[in-house]
């Protein structure tokens, strides 16, 4: 028993670049060995994909792209994901994409180049357009609301929009019927919510980050946004509902894999601190 | 001009993972890299996307161009120096005119003034339109969505109607309890006007928990976040050590380790 007591006590104290190296091999041995474990679409996930199904067809989707490449592995799967789920439907919807962050548009770009063009030979104009980034955060979404012809006047290719066949009858928000924020932070889904999709009642839903799912959880639960891909997980979930697998899918099992190692960490910590503070309390009497 | 790409990222995300073991040259060199490359980036950037198709292009659009304008008269000069910036003819980004864009381009230029040090003062003009507009729009936002929407989401039912009393996943009175007692102590925690001791001390610390757990969630997302963009890198480092890339991972690692190590080596050696 002392034996262990004295193990833990060392493994509490141990040099913290070991524990970079664990969690490191933990997360690179199942990306390059897949474990396979079932992934279960949650209640959140279900919704977003549930909202875009009942779509009317040629419904006319925006997308914010509000991410770059630092955040890209948790949401351009999302992005990917979503967008292989609405030109799969093959209703005719209308993907028009803006970028609130300015390297998003570069993850637009890629999105839609893998997606729209390369996988569903769909026509740029026709089928989806890359309005692009405009600087001004909220004073973006807000001009968007107003008037979005005043925010662009030209999409990401230089391309008038009065010359983009699909941006006829497109001049504000309310001429969306849906909207998906891909978003890391801000500006993101949080100015959609308050200056676009409350004060206008277009329906919205969201993919993001894992550190921002918290101060999203409000806007779902009060049914303020329809349904939340959360984090890579969120992104293997939709992967999943739409049965493409994809980087969220494959990314999970190391994801699961480190969340077993850091809480093993987590509970070796306290139990050392616990045996340490006993010791301490009993030398002291 | 992949596989040099390849090469260069994998290098600079070695040289960032890199401080873990401690701080060293690799690192340094890719931390100096990093914030260099982004001012220039930046910068270029917003000007080519921002500044010159939606402030020049609105102060100087083509469709009203005309040789015997002053003002583009003024045009054509700047296009004397700078064609690239201000094209013959007018900037044909589909924008009307609208001088009212010479007041945020004085903003502008105010704000660039605070490295001039006695006319630093007129930095604070540009700085206070920009914060008066941000808290001016904000304010309706977050009243409506933040306050109001949120206030009306927590009047939910916790009795009388057909609701399960328990649900793991969909609505229920429990569920419906939980955000309510959540709300109520979690807000009375934030009420300082009366010490928090006795029967008000034990409703408050109830909220503490509320917090507590919620913090918890925090963490346990963020920890998830960071994860995520681990593998990230790591399914890059995987995919340029294929032979396509000429197994630039592998050795960029090998590189760095042996070149860690003797430094570690050289050091110890000095010490002793």
């Amino acid at each position: 028993m002392n034996y262990v007591i004295e193990l833990i006590l060392k493994l509490a104290k141990v040099d913290r670049r070991w524990i970079f190296l664990v969690i490191g091999l933990v997360v690179l041995i199942p990306l390059m060995y897949p474990l396979s474990l079932p992934i279960r679409a949650g209640k959140d996930s279900q919704q977003v994909y549930d909202f875009v199904e009942s779509l009317e067809p040629n419904s006319k989707i925006l997308l914010s792209v509000e991410y770059g490449p630092s955040t890209k592995p948790e949401i351009h799967p999302m992005v990917t994901s979503l967008l292989r789920h609405v030109f799969s439907l093959k209703r005719g919807h209308k993907v028009y994409v803006t970028c609130l962050w300015a390297d998003g548009q570069f993850m637009a770009e890629e999105a839609l180049e893998e997606v729209a063009a390369n996988e569903y030979g769909l026509t740029y104009g026709e089928d989806y357009v890359l309005l692009g980034f405009r600087p001004g955060a909220e004073a973006v979404v807000k001009g968007i609301v107003s008037d979005l012809r005043k925010v662009f006047t030209i999409d990401s290719r230089g391309t008038k929009l009065e010359e983009i066949p699909m941006m006829k009858g497109i001049n504000k928000f309310e001429d969306f019927d849906f909207l998906f924020s891909g978003s890391a932070g801000y500006p993101g889904t949080t100015e959609w919510v308050l200056f676009a999709s409350d004060p206008t009642g277009v329906p919205m839903s969201t993919g993001t980050t894992s550190i921002i799912v918290n101060e999203m959880m409000p806007y779902v639960l009060g049914g303020q946004i329809q349904g939340i891909l959360a984090g890579m997980p969120g992104a293997a979930e939709y992967e999943k509902l739409i049965g493409i697998k994809g980087v969220g899918t494959s990314g999970m099992d190391a994801q699961s894999a480190a969340h077993f190692v850091i809480v093993i960490f987590i509970f070796l910590g306290n139990l050392g601190y616990f045996i340490e503070r006993k010791r301490s309390k009993r030398h002291q009497g | 001009m992949d596989i040099l790409g390849a090469w260069i990222a994998v290098f600079l995300t070695l040289a960032i993972f890199s401080f873990l073991y401690k701080d060293n040259p690799f690192y340094k060199i890719a931390e100096h890299l990093f914030v260099g490359v982004s001012a220039g980036y930046w910068m270029s950037f917003n000007f080519w996307t921002q500044i010159q198709p939606n402030l020049f292009g609105r102060l100087w659009p083509s469709k009203h161009y005309s040789e015997d304008s002053a003002w583009y008269g003024l045009y054509d000069m700047f296009g004397f120096a700078a064609a690239s910036i201000f094209p013959e003819g007018g900037i044909d980004m589909g924008h009307d005119m609208h001088l009212i864009y010479l007041l945020p381009m004085a903003l502008g230029f105010m704000m660039l003034l605070s490295i001039y040090k006695p006319l630093n003062w007129m930095a604070r003009w540009g700085i206070a339109y920009t914060v008066g507009m941000a808290a001016g729009l904000r304010a309706y936002g977050i009243l409506n969505s933040n306050v109001l929407g949120q206030v009306k989401n927590t009047i939910i039912p916790v009795i009388g109607t057909d609701l399960p009393f328990f649900s793991l996943t969909g609505d229920s009175y429990f569920n419906n309890l939980v955000i309510l007692v959540g709300t109520v102590t979690g807000l009375l925690y934030f009420y300082f006007s009366r010490e928090q001791t006795g029967t008000f001390g034990k409703v408050t610390k109830v909220g503490i928990y509320f917090l507590m757990i919620s913090f918890g969630a925090s963490f346990g997302f963020a920890v998830m976040g960071r994860i995520s963009l681990l593998i990230g890198r790591l399914l890059d480092l995987i995919k340029y050590s294929g032979s396509e890339f000429h197994h630039a991972s592998i050795w960029v690692l090998v590189a760095m380790v042996l070149l860690l190590g003797y430094s570690a080596y050289q050091e110890k050696e000095s010490a002793s």
